[in-house]
């Protein structure tokens, strides 16, 4: 019997979107008091939490500390709940860590870190529900609590995942499309200037595909970064409004 | 056993009236390019890009003369000379504490900045640097007085004023910054019967109101008396009127916490965080805020 | 846009897991009709005026099929005139689930555009999406989807202004659903009902597949199947390890015997045997079925006997009698332990793989019926029973044929009729015949193909020179076949100043013509190679590129592909180069002509000088190769020759090997070596190469029983060893023997095939004795060496690479595909020697020959006649006559017939002869001359076909 059929000649894909289109994308920020900065992001059924504390003195061992910028401390995690099959160990897997290590080298590209010597800016995300693209989940929903801290950055970080099924490439893929096979690329993209902040892939791919898949992945990065621009713009006014004097 | 159950309801929407009254602001989001008039000066909040000033946080832009700042909706505690502050020791360290205090680094408490007991005029010893843990140590709260900022950023401290010192029994309430009102003073005895410290980096101390100004304790020396029930209840009242004029956004000081607590009398005090007890008490403060302004 | 969702649950075995899925409705999807104006389709596929002209329906109407139409009557649906077609996509998800060549079938109808087939995405549509209920099954959910999108397409349609009468109809076979649909006002038949009351066309009745509602009328047969088992079932079974899985492989020689290839972990694969009808149980030729073992006792050993389904009608009395017959030779043989095969009984079917089949009508004894048997060509497949009112007219002709289904009550599946290819016994006809029915692709190329020609006049640019070396100051030559018209090699040596020998071998560059990807490419690809039949050639490409363009003909410019060494006088090799090149060959010779010069001492130009220095060179390196091991191997080979008007064989002659073929077989070896180290040092992981594996120790067996019945031992442990002991192994007396112990080696060889070298690990070329090989020399008849041209060329930077070339799955499918075409090549090759054997001999008459016995079985010897390279099978039981006693001994083996014992290689007289009484299956009938067996053996035919033999003796 033949796998699935990730998209059909009609050019639907196996949830009904097109090849191009992004899942629906929901998102609120300050979502918790405590934290300096929170958000919350749904991406189809891809649903991940975000924290950051910070910037703080570094905590811990007072080696990593930089004399001229801060340092970033990205810690990603699952819930157990999150996939499936249940989850033997929440965080600290080979995946995880590197999930922690990708995450780092994104936001570090991405925060005016030179702002702040000596400090420390931790990250905390945590997939609550994990439906495909959990690496740009996370990314975005970072992207939000870090503009939610007030911490200064280039501009967004906005990440997407696309996929290259049968000479087309497919936007946000969901996890059935991930795991169908076929090659997976995550771009996160700073949107505006269009600089890359961090892009991964792990499977073969001709050198030839290559450019559209990105052009693919880039043009989904900057559909997201319209979705999670309103949902700045709305939280701005929310509490503009309501600090007006 | 009987349970109270909440679901959030969802955000109201903010009503185009209301967005009316954002006219007058200029409001941005990171990468949104300000100006691309180099006439202006960077401030904090925005950065050069490609020769265009840019925002780097979302927020209200603020232009004063030539400099252009974004002031963020939120962030960490940006003290300055005279700010009064409430902090927790997380480290003492040869002749200097380290204090938490909201800021972007920890704040430094020299040992040269606070009053021992015996006198203003005391000369440190080495035996005082070896004692240091016995006046303060990791965990205390002090409430403290912004003597300096370094070149970093980080604050120093002194506790030269017998206001300043240790703080003994109360309750400590965690609020943004941004939302203590900068005043004469911000030490209050509210006639509620408690009294109140407002740190300006956001950490407000309750306590009740002390008897006598006990002078000779110096700062440092916390009764360990019961607390009477009477005086408990008022500081957990006025604890939740806190986070209930947090919640929304509205500025603290003594006025607003005095009224906040006025307008909760009626319901009882585990009540008050309840969505809708929330919106009914903030907005007879409200009432009451605009008419003792108007 | 709007963007709804659902979610959709989902439980998997093993475990419960809950799955959630999105699922987006979409308000964008058109319906695809001309008439609609809502819809903001640009290119409507349906037509307004969508008439077929029908009893039932006078209006212009769309047809909507359920999935079991679909599956059932494809082959109405693929009918020119049914145009107008709603394929929902329930259904074709559903045909997709349930029977691949199918969909690929529908798909193909979708594509066409003459066919006006519309693919409506229901499940994605916000209206016409239906979640299943509570306590509905999967199969009533999807026909009430397709009910709901009907009552959708019928409402909606009716919306348009300009609709006139266009309604939708809904075909299904299924009262249920037909009842419901009726319900809720829906314009429904069933497929037959339709079928039939189409005015215009009254033969596509019979292409109606019978389906399940008829069968009834069809039973009082005596033979009842056991039912198959659900998949579910199976597949608790399977994983239990109660049944196994496996392809089912039905005996050529005895329909009453299979073989089920169980496929294991890893390489291992076991054999199951399966016996009798009714364990059969309906199992077809290559269906993926599910067998039980029996328990040990009731194993058996695979029975020798050869038995063909030769009952005439329906009866099944003759069937017992055949079963009779098989138990008694299994009886009479003792239960020997080492013997016994694992056997079973087939519980299920997994997966059927059904195609339409050749073969011929066997009218039925009554005159009007409608019903008959179809026999298809090919003996693995039973008999078929279909219904044609055209069954006179059918009659003698070869035709196709598919299978609807197998019912447990029938003794033989029900199928339809397709089409008729052309009368039997026609060469065309049979030619045909033999081509589909080992699915040579072989009609014309299409406009598409064609269009990725060069244009003509077309000849070397000046930007080919720039980029190429010009090698067309050397003396080139070709060596080739008589008649070929397709070179794709070319030879050239030269001795250089340092007492070296510079050797290039050509090859045609046909990549540089065949871009990857395009039609041309594909068709290539999909085509795999060409296929050479007696007097036929099914080519590969294009015949502008494979007899002209590409050809490296003499004394014309050509684009080619080199391969160059330098050699010192021992044949080492010293350096290599691979280059694209523009040569102009010099002569194109025949093996004969090339052998004459450098045979002729007179002659010193040139070329004479360049073949000898190649001839020299290739003694030694075949000589060092064999000293490594290489096998030379031996098969019967003929040649036809065919007569120029008529295309009839009149002659035959076997293939004559002179030293110039091995010549250049020799380069050619060494360039595909040469070429293979290159490849798979720049590319790892994706390079196409060629292996021969080893053959498992107890394929010898048969050769080893064979040699020691003359008292020779043939020693396996190594190709060397066999090499030698085979060189070795002579009789005194009988030269021939030799020859025929290397058919028989050959016999237990493996399959030689292509594989990716990323997705394996054993690179070896058993035959060859080489540890890598590949193969390059032949672009234009082999898409397997285009491949290899294209890798080469990246290799060395004169071509781009593109992502299919790098791609070591793609590769491997693409190897997959090339293997198999390559094997149906060599059968269809020898379907096609076999066919022109017999128009040779229906125009000889009885010949009397002398062959030798190449192997025994139970009830007959199979004997091979040098002369005619024919081998055929004597059969010592025969149904009018009683048969002779006879009894076999495993271990020699010997057949004792009525006293004398039959061995291998013992010499024989059998008398040939061309058995028409069958149309269906012609045959080479032999029969036992000499030695002489009272009863069993035949007199000696009249002397008259003796005044035609001269010509053959030639």
């Amino acid at each position: 019997m033949a796998g699935v059929e990730l998209l059909s000649d009609q050019g639907y894909r196996l949830d009904g979107r097109k090849a191009s289109e992004l899942r629906k994308v929901q998102a609120r920020m300050g979502v918790f008091a405590q934290a300096d900065g929170s958000a919350y992001i749904e991406q189809g059924n891809t649903k991940a939490l975000a924290v950051v504390y910070g910037p703080h003195e570094v905590r811990g061992s007072r080696s990593r500390t930089m004399h001229d910028r801060a340092v970033i401390n990205c810690q990603y995690s699952m819930a157990t709940f999150s996939t499936a099959e249940r989850k033997r160990r929440p965080h600290g897997d080979r995946k995880s860590s590197e999930m922690s290590l990708h995450l780092k080298q994104t936001f570090e590209a991405a925060v005016l870190t030179q702002l702040y010597p000596r400090s420390q800016i931790d990250i905390y995300v945590k997939i609550l529900q994990s439906d495909g693209g959990n690496y740009s989940a996370c990314v975005n929903a970072a992207t939000l609590a870090l503009v939610d801290a007030g911490i200064p950055m280039r501009d967004y970080v906005c990440a997407c995942t696309a996929g290259f099924v049968e000479d087309t490439p497919l936007a946000d893929l969901c996890h059935a499309e991930e795991s169908g096979g076929g090659t997976t690329l995550a771009l996160a993209l700073l949107p505006r200037s269009r600089h890359i902040a961090l892009v991964q892939m792990d499977a073969r791919l001709h050198q030839d595909h290559l450019d559209m898949l990105m052009e693919a992945a880039a043009e989904a990065c900057r559909g997201l970064s319209k979705v999670l621009d309103g949902v700045v713009r709305q939280h701005l006014q929310e509490v503009s409004v309501l600090t007006r004097d | 056993m009987a349970a109270d159950m909440r679901l959030p309801t969802a955000g109201e929407q903010i009503s185009s009236s209301s967005l009316s009254l954002l006219d007058g602001k200029h409001l941005v989001v990171p990468g949104d390019v300000i100006t691309s008039d180099t006439g202006f000066m960077r401030g904090h909040g925005t950065y050069m890009d490609e020769e265009k000033l840019t925002a780097s946080v979302a927020g209200e832009v603020e232009r004063v003369n030539k400099l252009i700042c974004v002031r963020p909706l939120k962030t960490r505690f940006n003290g300055e000379v005279g700010d009064v502050v409430v902090g927790r020791i997380t480290e003492v360290q040869q002749k200097r504490w380290k204090v938490e205090t909201n800021s972007r680094l920890d704040s430094v408490l020299l040992l040269s900045s606070v009053n021992l007991p015996g006198g203003e005029l005391r000369r440190r010893s080495a035996e005082d640097e070896l004692s240091m843990r016995d006046y303060l140590q990791e965990g205390d709260l002090i409430s403290a007085e912004v003597q300096s900022v370094f070149a970093d950023g980080a604050l120093s401290l002194h506790t030269r004023s017998l206001k300043y010192g240790k703080l003994g029994q109360g309750v400590l309430v965690l609020v943004s910054p941004s939302l203590v009102k900068r005043q004469k003073t911000h030490f209050h005895n509210l006639p509620c019967g408690a009294s109140i410290i407002l740190g300006s980096n956001g950490y407000i101390w309750l306590y009740p109101t002390p008897g006598q100004q006990d002078e000779e304790a110096g700062g440092y020396y916390t009764s360990m008396e019961p607390v009477p029930l009477s005086d408990r209840e008022v500081i957990s009242r006025l604890r939740n009127c806190l986070l209930v004029l947090a919640a929304h956004k509205i500025l603290l000081y003594d006025t607003s916490v005095l009224y906040c607590f006025e307008s909760s009398l009626s319901h009882q005090i585990k009540d008050i965080l309840k969505p809708e007890v929330m919106d009914e008490i903030v907005m007879k403060t409200r009432q009451r805020l605009m008419e003792q302004e108007g | 846009m709007l963007k709804s969702k659902t979610f959709v649950k989902k439980t998997r075995s093993g475990g419960v897991m809950k799955i959630v899925r999105e699922h987006y409705l979409r308000d964008d999807i058109w319906c695809g009709s001309e008439v609609c104006v809502e819809c903001k389709d640009e290119t409507p596929v349906l037509q307004k005026d969508a008439c077929i002209e029908s009893n039932l329906c006078t209006f212009p109407h769309y047809l909507i099929p359920d999935t079991n139409v679909v599956i059932q009557q494809i082959d109405i649906l693929e009918d020119p005139l049914i145009r107008n077609v709603i394929i929902l996509q329930t259904v074709l998800q559903e045909v997709r689930h349930r029977s691949a060549p199918i969909y690929k079938r529908i798909k193909d109808a979708i594509h066409d555009k003459e066919k006006h087939f519309y693919t409506f995405t229901n499940e994605h549509h916000r209206e016409t999406f239906i979640e299943r209920e509570q306590g509905e099954s999967a199969n009533d959910r999807n026909d009430r989807a397709i009910r709901v999108a009907a009552k959708w397409y019928s409402e909606h349609l009716s919306k348009a202004p300009d609709a006139g009468d266009l309604k939708v109809v809904l075909l299904t076979n299924d009262r249920d659903n037909k009842e419901k649909a009726e319900k809720s006002g829906l314009i429904v038949y069933k497929c037959e009902e339709y079928v039939k009351s189409l005015i215009a066309n009254p033969e596509l009745v019979d292409r109606l597949a019978l389906t399940s509602d008829e069968q009834n009328e069809i039973t009082g047969s005596r033979v009842v199947f056991p039912e198959h088992l659900p998949l579910s079932k199976i597949q608790a079974g399977i994983k239990s390890g109660t049944f196994l899985q496996g392809t089912f492989h039905a005996n050529r020689d005895n329909y009453l015997e299979a073989k089920v290839y169980v496929h294991g972990e890893g390489d291992e694969s076991t054999e199951v045997l399966v016996q009798g009808l009714l364990n059969l149980n309906r199992a077809v030729h290559q269906d993926v079925v599910a067998v039980e073992l029996l328990p040990r006792e009731n194993w058996v050993a695979p029975s020798s006997v050869v038995l063909i389904d030769d009952a005439q009608n329906d009866e099944d009395a003759e069937e017992e009698e055949a079963e009779k017959k098989v138990r008694k030779a299994l009886d009479s043989k003792p239960a020997q332990g080492s013997t016994l095969k694992p056997t079973g009984r087939v519980v299920g079917i997994i997966k059927r793989n059904w195609r339409p089949f050749c073969g011929m009508l066997l009218q039925s004894h009554i005159k009007e019926s409608t019903r008959h048997l179809f026999t298809p060509a090919d003996r693995r497949i039973p008999r078929i029973r279909i219904e044609t009112r055209q069954a006179s007219t059918l009659e003698g002709q070869r035709i196709m044929v598919a299978i609807d289904g197998w019912p447990k009550n029938s003794r033989y599946p029900n199928g339809h009729f397709v089409k008729s290819l052309g009368s039997a016994g026609d060469k065309e006809t049979e030619t045909e015949v033999l081509l589909l029915e080992h699915d040579v692709p072989h009609l014309p190329f299409s406009q598409a193909v064609l269009s990725f020609l060069p244009k003509m006049p077309w000849s070397i640019t000046e930007e080919d020179l720039k980029v190429r070396a010009d090698l067309r100051h050397l003396t080139v030559c070709s060596v080739d076949p008589p008649g070929c018209t397709d070179i794709d090699d070319a030879l050239h040596c030269r001795e250089l100043e340092n007492g070296n020998l510079e050797v290039g071998v050509h090859i045609a560059d046909v990549s540089h013509f065949i871009r990857p990807g395009n039609a041309l490419d594909q068709e290539a690809a999909s085509r795999g190679t060409t296929v050479y039949l007696c007097g036929k050639r099914i080519d590969m490409v294009p015949e502008l590129l494979s007899s002209n363009l590409c050809s490296l003909r003499s004394n014309v410019e050509r684009l080619a592909f080199s391969c160059i060494w330098e050699m010192n006088q021992n044949a080492e090799i010293i350096s290599t180069r691979f280059t694209k090149s523009v040569i102009n060959s010099k002569a194109s010779l025949t093996y004969a002509e090339a052998q004459m010069r450098i045979d002729d001492t007179s002659m010193n130009d040139d070329i004479t000088k360049s073949l000898r220095g190649l001839n020299k060179l290739a003694k030694i390196l075949k000589g060092r190769r064999i000293e490594k091991g290489a096998l030379t191997l031996s098969s019967p080979e003929v040649r036809f020759h065919i007569d120029s008007e008529t295309h009839d064989p009149i002659d035959l002659q076997t293939k004559e090997l002179m030293e110039t073929n091995s010549m250049v077989e020799e380069f050619m070896l060494l360039a595909n070596i040469s070429v293979a180290q290159k490849i798979y040092e720049e590319f790892s992981e994706c390079a196409l190469l060629r292996k021969h594996p080893a053959p498992p120790p107890s394929n010898y067996d048969i050769l080893i029983k064979a040699a020691s019945s003359k008292g020779l031992v043939i020693y396996i442990d190594s190709a060397k060893a066999l090499a030698d002991s085979l060189n070795d192994a002579q009789v005194e007396g009988f030269p021939y023997f030799n020859t025929l112990l290397r058919i028989l080696a050959t016999r237990c060889m493996m399959q030689a095939v292509y594989f990716c070298s990323g997705m394996d690990s054993d690179f070896q070329h058993y035959g060859l004795a080489s540890p890598i090989y590949t193969h390059f020399t032949s672009p234009i008849r082999r898409y397997s060496d285009i491949i290899v041209h294209r890798l080469l060329a990246v290799a060395i930077n004169a071509d781009s690479t593109y992502p299919d070339l790098m791609d070591k799955h793609k590769q491997a499918a693409l190897c997959n595909n090339l293997n198999y075409r390559h094997k149906m090549a060599q059968y269809a090759q020898r379907a096609s020697v076999a066919l022109h054997t017999q128009l040779f001999f229906k125009n000889r008459g009885i010949l009397n020959e002398e062959g030798f016995i190449l192997f025994v079985r139970k009830n007959a010897i199979i004997v091979l006649i040098p002369k005619f390279g024919l081998e055929g099978t004597v059969f010592f039981e025969n149904k009018d006559k009683p048969s002779p006693r006879l009894s076999f001994d495993e271990e020699g083996p010997t057949l004792t017939v009525e006293d004398h014992p039959f061995h291998m290689f013992d010499k024989v007289k059998v008398t040939i002869s061309l058995d028409s009484s069958n149309i269906q299956h012609q045959k080479i009938r032999m029969a036992l001359s000499e030695p002489v067996i009272p009863g069993v053996s035949v007199s000696m035919p009249e002397t008259e076909p003796e005044a035609k033999k001269p010509k053959l003796d030639r």
